[in-house]
């Protein structure tokens, strides 16, 4: 599993007051919660671009004025206009307690439904999971590969290793293979022919 | 064109739109986005026309949303009437959009393509406007 090394600096000043200032500043204001105490500090937003703006899950070690702490992004505000990021939520992942984290949803093997030419649909990119963290995996992956044209893959299709348990409700559809228009049009034609031809015997 | 089914009253007043939007400023279902930077007014002219030139340069690939709607009635006197004697007729719909409002969304196609597509709805709009990315998205 990749991990990112992050730099943070305590907080003297907290509340609105004090995370207006940090923003001034330049830098993110950002908690960890999770274990038996809570750490204000700030990060710069160059040190969690690669935690933030990536498709991959990542594990974020912290380095707080010196000590040392592993976490998971659990939740980021933005700005609604600007999208500039105004405050971060790490969890700390602690030994043996179990966590719930969102980790993306990847797809192996080709469809022939795709091949025939139809196209793949993703309905669903992250997938929430509940596990202890000496099973935390970085993704999970569906297999396509039998997956023709009109079908869906749903939640219940998914390889899940040992130790974790999926949240979303198990019928919930994560991608399939659409029918394009093409295709559907030349599939109406030929049964029209057919059609005409029976007819006519 | 978009409007009501139903409406409980058939005019509204003008009100006065301030502030940020809150709500519907993050992308829920594309990869792509356009976003309102000021506040205004779209109608439901503008919104299918934006919708129109989208879906023709994506040449009918891929899926839009729409997130906004023209729920708002806006009335119109006729052409040299004296003020007064009551509220005009309806003339049209709007649907109120405040900064950081997601517009459109876009998915299933390139991303040269969704840019461009949401370059040419922006043109069709009264507002200016943002392409936005959804945060994991990697080409």
């Amino acid at each position: 599993m990749t991990s990112l090394e992050i730099q943070g600096f305590n907080r003297a000043d907290l509340g609105k007051k004090g995370s207006k200032e940090v923003r001034k500043s330049g830098n993110i204001p950002a908690v960890l919660y999770g274990g038996d105490e809570v750490v204000h500090f700030t990060v710069s937003p160059a040190s969690v671009r690669h935690l933030i703006y990536t498709a991959d899950f990542k594990i974020a070690n912290l380095d707080i004025e010196g000590k040392k702490f592993k976490a998971i992004l659990k939740s980021m505000q933005q700005d609604p206009v600007t999208d500039e990021v105004i405050h971060i939520d790490f969890l700390r992942i602690i030994a043996d307690t179990p966590i719930k984290v969102e980790i993306p949803l990847r797809f192996k093997g080709s469809s022939p439904g795709v091949k025939v030419g139809g196209k793949l649909i993703q309905q669903i990119r992250k997938i929430k999971i509940k596990t202890k963290p000496e099973f935390l995996v970085d993704e999970l992956k569906a297999d396509i590969s039998k997956l023709e044209l009109g079908q869906a893959l749903r939640i219940r299709d998914i390889i899940v290793p040992n130790g974790i348990e999926i949240m979303t409700n198990p019928s919930t559809p994560i991608a399939l293979i659409e029918i394009p228009r093409a295709l559907k049009a030349a599939a109406a034609a030929a049964a029209k022919e057919v059609g005409k031809g029976g007819k006519k015997k | 064109m978009l409007q009501p089914k139903r409406t409980k009253y058939r005019k509204q007043h003008k009100m006065n739109p301030k502030g940020i939007s809150v709500k519907g400023s993050t992308i829920s279902f594309g990869t792509f986005a356009l976003k309102s930077l000021e506040i205004g007014r779209i109608t439901n002219r503008q919104l299918e026309s934006a919708r129109i030139a989208m879906t023709r340069y994506m040449k009918r690939e891929g899926k839009v949303w729409i997130r906004i709607f023209p729920d708002k009635p806006i009335t119109k006197k006729p052409q040299e009437v004296r003020m007064g004697k009551g509220k005009g007729a309806l003339d049209h719909w709007v649907a109120v959009v405040k900064p950081g409002k997601i517009m459109f969304e876009i998915d299933g196609v390139p991303s040269d393509i969704a840019v461009e597509a949401l370059r040419l709805a922006a043109q069709k709009l009264p507002v200016l406007t943002r392409t936005v990315t959804r945060t994991d998205y990697v080409e």
